[in-house]
């Protein structure tokens, strides 16, 4: 599936953390990390099991706010704040879930309607296509198998065209024509975006340039 | 760039019907909220018949059976999503604040469900119709803004907490005290055919400052 032109424009993105740290309830969830990425391109954030991989991407999508330090995304020049990057960030995570009495459809257009998407058909169909769910746009989400569930995840994160697309797992449960997918998809969005692949799996790292290495070794490990 | 300037109402639109939706399809709320406010209001009819000469009786009986009826439902508004693990995807395509209105316009449109069924019966069965109908009007309408803005702040806030039962009780009892006291008594008033302009001007103060109090804090919540 090839993306028109005019949907994968972007500008300049940079994304920096400084003195970034996180703790739950006396527990490091991640370790003091800092980087200063730009894209496009594609960046794998790699560590240990608890290191805080999933911590720092919630973070950088601006659903947690981190215990010390900050990020900062930058368009263009433009600073983004955390509560505004939804608008700008597409996450796909294994915490993400979807109304299960909605069809696949549904929940993506209800996703593009709250976003003020323009032509929210026509964005809801491109991006099943991408993740070659098309032909499962009418069956509830919980009839879907768990690899479905995964492309569900990327296409949501697709939708709205995001110049930052942050991606947690994102080759778990798929199959090999779906993780040839998803590479084929990271490839074309870091032509244009940046792609930050939170990952275990020695072959996303091959799609990265650059890898940001969390060295914690997270819950579990008092702060 | 790619966003295309996602409007507040859009996304208040887009959440409503959603949740309307998620409603009409799971009957979630509805029909436990109706089978207790039609069973209960036949059951205290059927025991002691009609009420018409009791208006203390009346108001905090019609009052009781609206809080009861749709408390669970309402107070559930955010915890379904907590619970469903959809709270993330819902944050990633709506602001809080946004969330939250879309969910309190929701709760409004489900108690208004509510009363269109339970008021009519109410008064049928006690054979109490009101003396002024637009005071009447008025007190239910805005009893019932003040009790879904109570409910949808104090469901907002204990979404994410442990024990968020308990936690509900223990948060919107002194928020729904004075709502309760000033509903009761406006219909009492009402039904005897006193003033009720101070407990109406009373439910639209308390409803505004719940209103903008929630305002102010619904952009703060869910940030940890």
């Amino acid at each position: 599936m090839t993306v028109p032109a005019t949907a994968i424009a972007a500008g300049h993105v940079t994304l920096t953390a400084k003195g970034l740290q996180h703790r739950y309830a006396g527990h490091r969830g991640l370790d003091p990390v800092e980087f200063d990425l730009d894209g496009p391109g594609v960046v794998a954030v790699v560590g240990a099991n608890g290191s805080g991989k999933s911590t720092l991407l919630r973070i950088v999508a601006g659903l947690l706010r981190p215990s010390h330090g900050a990020t900062t995304l930058t368009l263009d020049g433009r600073e983004v704040p955390p509560p505004d990057r939804r608008h700008h960030i597409g996450y796909a995570a294994p915490e993400l879930q979807f109304y299960v009495e909605f069809s696949v459809a549904e929940n993506l257009r209800f996703a593009a309607e709250a976003r003020g998407l323009a032509g929210p058909d026509a964005a809801v169909a491109l991006a099943l296509a991408r993740v070659g769910l098309d032909s499962r746009a009418g069956d509830r989400v919980d009839a879907l198998s768990s690899g479905m569930k995964q492309r569900l995840r990327i296409a949501s994160a697709l939708l709205h065209r995001p110049p930052v697309l942050l991606l947690d797992e994102a080759g778990s449960h798929l199959d090999e024509e779906g993780r040839l997918s998803l590479e084929s998809i990271v490839a074309e969005e870091a032509r244009t975006h940046l792609v930050v692949l939170a990952t275990n799996e020695p072959r996303e790292w091959s799609l990265a340039a650059r890898r940001v290495e969390l060295s914690g070794r997270g819950l579990g490990h008092p702060a | 760039m790619p966003h295309e300037g996602s409007s507040f109402p859009a996304a208040v639109w887009a959440i409503l019907r959603k949740e309307c939706r998620s409603e009409w399809r799971t009957r979630y709320g509805l029909n436990a909220a109706l089978l207790f406010a039609v069973t209960s209001l036949t059951g205290v009819s059927f025991a002691i018949g009609r009420l018409s000469d009791r208006s203390d009786v009346l108001a905090a009986l019609l009052w009781v059976v609206l809080l009861f009826a749709s408390l669970a439902s309402l107070s559930h508004a955010f915890v379904r999503e907590v619970e469903g693990h959809t709270l993330t995807f819902l944050r990633l395509v709506a602001s809080p604040t946004q969330i939250a209105i879309g969910k309190l316009v929701f709760n409004l449109l489900f108690l208004g469900v509510i009363e269109l069924v339970t008021v009519p019966l109410f008064l049928v069965l006690m054979g109490a119709p009101p003396v002024h109908w637009g005071e009447f009007l008025a007190l239910m309408t805005l009893g019932s803004v003040a009790l879904a803005t109570s409910s949808t702040l104090v469901g907002a806030v204990i979404s994410q907490t442990r024990g968020r039962g308990a936690l509900f009780a223990g948060v919107s009892f002194p928020l729904l005290l004075p709502v309760l006291a000033a509903a009761v008594s406006g219909t009492k008033s009402q039904w005897a055919g006193n003033p009720v302009s101070a407990e109406i001007r009373l439910l639209a103060a308390y409803a505004v400052a719940l209103f903008a109090a929630s305002l102010l804090l619904y952009d703060h919540l869910w940030e940890d």
